[in-house]
């Protein structure tokens, strides 16, 4: 990796503001002026209060909501996009190639089995002659990230015969199937038990370590916490960073 | 995008509640199209009744004024390009007598010039198969049956016919008071007035009737000589025919200021119908341009004001009476498709509620608003689109073995669903258009979009953030 693609952010947000409009007319300030950036392989974890706003920042981040003001940057090793000037169509490729994203609640398709759901993005991103050409590419790909998760086997389960832990794993897999710059996740271990949790941190942690992809996690978890490269607390709708200082030196 | 058609497989094959949409559009699409074709098949057969002995043209005159020049009408119009051929006939409405007291309408004709103006040569029956149609009630002529030849037609309404037809009838019932010698006119009647028992074969019938000359009632008598058959019930009970000169005799239509007998009106048989429009209006301007000459220009025809009319003018209300009766069917079974395209819309509209996750999960996947929309969409129109080619389908089979069919419900159970005495159809008459396959697949369709349309947009307006946020 060149020094000036570590150098600029993966994705950076600017003067981000969110604010939901309440019932007795007033505004619901969630987000107010937020900055933050993530370099590339960094792992950075976000605590906070529940209902601090971490879910709506990852929605505006993830492109599945838009800010009330401010700006997101996204950046790949060519290319440059500004929230502010995507189209519709930019926004739905963004979500499928430049972010992965891992919900509390798995969110697997019931309807499909393990390695089918591993392999939506690419139904979404691919014409049906096309991904039928790429079919053993993208096959491979499924299985390798499936053995990669501790699935090896269990492609043609369906999810329903999961355990929860299993499902996080695939929903992971999944979320890395067309390795983007980006995995955004929220409360991955919200839903799961203390020990899956544990392995769930553990295969993240790894995954990090093995893949350049950014990982923006929000967790309750102080252990997973700690072991980021960052922590950022969201108090008040902004981030106030206990490592801001080191953030430069850090980026290697 | 591959997941449209994956994520649609995947539904189906794990529901049946689709496939009940699917199998409402298949009947719908099965029932109306077998009604159209029936429908269809009924009129093209009905419309060839319903013409009758009617020729292509008709000149009709007033029925208190009548029509005079016969000789210069009749060379007036067949002068008219495109006309092939024309005969004067005098008609009438009139009481008949044998015993009981019945109708009809009866028509003097000239019968060679008659045949070549009109289907009557081909309706006329000789004696034997008279009396096989007697003894088979449903018995219909063949429609390859040779029109009978002008010598035949001409005989059966000759002199010796009606001696022969006077001498047999004596033999049976000598006290008629009628002699062999000079027997009375002939007169044709329909075969259901023999096979009703109204009328016999050698009857003479005392015939009542107004004269529209002097306005006094006048009478004859008639020999039943022969019977048609022109396949509509009606026309086969109540028309007659008899020789023209004899029915103005009767009818007393010496017209006194033209000093000729009047006419009730001029059967034209053009070359080709499909222009009988435009002759129609070429025939009158000749009749109204020669009834304005001066009466000593030799070609003057004395002023009367008949009316000109077409066979399909003249039974319009009975042509389009089965053309509305169609169409009436055709909207009310539509209501069968416009009811299955409502099960769609119930069925996918509880397919987007139940799928919502997914819809949220596959947005987030990065596919598009519109691509969630065509999603919903295509499977409401898959499920249509099946439910109509396998509509058509099995329309087409079924109508191809309608009437293989019938027999098989009539072997079973004794039912005719179809009996033939009411229009002497043997067959059920099925016709299937291209015109009416698209009147049934084109509304499907519609309807199909329509139900399937406001599910797909609900699906596309969906905020992805609320349906992942609930478990
Ligand atoms: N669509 C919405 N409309 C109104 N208020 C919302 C909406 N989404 C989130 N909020 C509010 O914004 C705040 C932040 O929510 P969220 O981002 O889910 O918090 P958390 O940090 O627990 O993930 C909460 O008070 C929530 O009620
Ligand atoms: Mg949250």
């Amino acid at each position: 990796m060149n020094e000036l693609s570590a150098a600029l952010p993966v994705i950076s947000a600017r003067k981000l503001v969110k604010s939901f409009p309440m019932a007795n007319g007033a505004e619901l300030k969630v987000l107010r002026e937020l900055e933050m950036q993530i370099h590339e392989s960094e792992m950075v974890a976000i605590v906070g209060m529940s209902g601090v706003g971490k879910s709506t920042l990852l929605h505006c981040l993830g492109l599945l909501d838009s800010p009330t003001s401010g700006e997101i940057t996204y950046r790949d090793d060519s290319r440059t996009w500004r929230s502010s000037d995507l189209s519709e169509e930019d926004r739905c490729r963004l979500r499928n190639h430049f972010i992965g994203f891992v919900f509390q609640f798995f969110h697997l398709l019931p309807d499909l089995d393990v390695l089918e759901n591993v392999l939506l993005p690419t139904f979404i991103s691919q014409e049906t002659g096309e991904w039928n050409k790429k079919r053993s590419q993208f096959e491979a790909r499924g299985e390798s990230l499936l053995e990669r998760v501790g699935l090896k086997g269990r492609e043609r389960q369906a999810p329903g015969t999961l355990s929860g832990g299993e499902r996080q794993r695939v929903a992971i897999a999944r979320a890395l199937m067309l390795s983007p710059k980006l995995l955004l996740c929220d409360e991955p271990t919200g839903n799961l038990d203390s020990r899956t949790s544990e392995s769930i941190h553990q295969l993240l942690r790894e995954l990090h370590q093995d893949l350049s992809t950014s990982i923006l996690v929000v967790t309750h978890d102080p252990d997973l916490a700690s072991r980021a490269d960052r922590r950022l607390q969201m108090i008040d709708g902004r981030f106030r960073s206990e490592s801001d200082n080191q953030q430069v030196t850090d980026s290697s | 995008m591959k997941y449209q058609n994956y994520l649609i497989q995947r539904y189906l094959s794990k529901r049946w509640a689709p496939w009940a949409a699917t199998l409402a559009v298949t009947l719908g699409v099965f029932s109306l199209l077998t009604v159209l074709a029936v429908m269809e098949g009924f009129k093209i057969e009905m419309r060839d009744r319903i013409r009758g002995t009617l020729s292509h043209l008709v000149v009709e005159a007033d029925p208190f004024r009548g029509l005079v020049g016969e000789d210069l009408l009749l060379e007036a119009i067949q002068g008219v390009e495109g006309v092939a051929a024309a005969a004067p006939n005098v008609t009438t409405l009139a009481l008949y007598k044998v015993g009981v007291m019945d109708h009809c309408v009866l028509r003097g004709v000239d019968p060679i010039a008659e045949s070549q103006v009109s289907d009557l040569a081909r309706f006329l029956l000789s004696d034997s198969e008279i009396n096989m149609m007697l003894r088979d009630r449903y018995m219909l002529l063949p429609p390859e049956r040779e029109p009978m030849a002008l010598e035949q037609v001409e005989q059966l309404f000759s002199l010796k016919r009606r001696r022969e037809v006077m001498r047999w009838r004596l033999e049976e019932d000598p006290g008629s008071g009628f002699s062999v010698e000079s027997p009375p006119q002939a007169i044709i009647v329909g075969i259901e007035a023999l096979r009703s028992f109204r009328l016999q074969m050698g009857d003479v019938v005392q015939i009542s009737s107004y004269s529209p000359v002097t306005l006094e009632p006048c009478s004859g008598n008639f020999l039943v000589v022969g019977a048609f058959q022109s396949g509509v019930y009606e026309q086969d009970l109540r028309w007659a025919f008899t020789d023209i000169r004899a029915l103005q005799n009767t009818l007393e239509l010496w017209d006194e200021d033209a000093e000729d007998m009047r006419l009730s009106g001029i059967s034209v048989k053009l070359d080709d119908y499909a222009s009988a429009d435009q002759i129609k209006v070429d025939v009158r301007r000749e009749i109204e341009r020669r009834m304005l000459l001066d009466e000593s220009d030799p070609e003057s025809i004395p002023m009367r004001s008949p009316s000109y009319e077409t066979w399909e003018d003249k039974r319009a209300h009975l042509i389009q009476a089965v053309e509305i009766e169609k169409r009436i069917i055709s909207v009310l079974m539509l209501l069968i498709v416009a009811f299955a395209a409502g099960m769609i819309f119930l069925i996918l509209m509880l397919l987007v509620i139940e799928k919502q996750r997914d819809l949220g999960v596959l947005r987030a996947l990065g596919a598009t608003r519109g691509g969630v929309v065509s999603l919903v969409l295509r499977q409401g129109m898959f499920l249509c689109t099946l439910g109509a080619v396998l509509g058509l389908l099995g329309g087409w089979i079924f109508l191809e073995n309608i009437n293989a069919f019938h027999d098989w419900v009539y072997d079973m159970t004794g039912l005719r669903l179809f009996p033939p005495d009411v229009y002497y159809l043997e067959r059920i008459p099925a016709i299937l258009r291209w015109e009416d396959v698209l009147l049934v697949c084109l509304p499907t369709l519609i309807f199909g979009f329509l139900g399937s349309i406001l599910p797909a947009i609900r699906a596309g307006r969906q905020d992805p953030i609320k349906a992942l946020h609930h478990e």
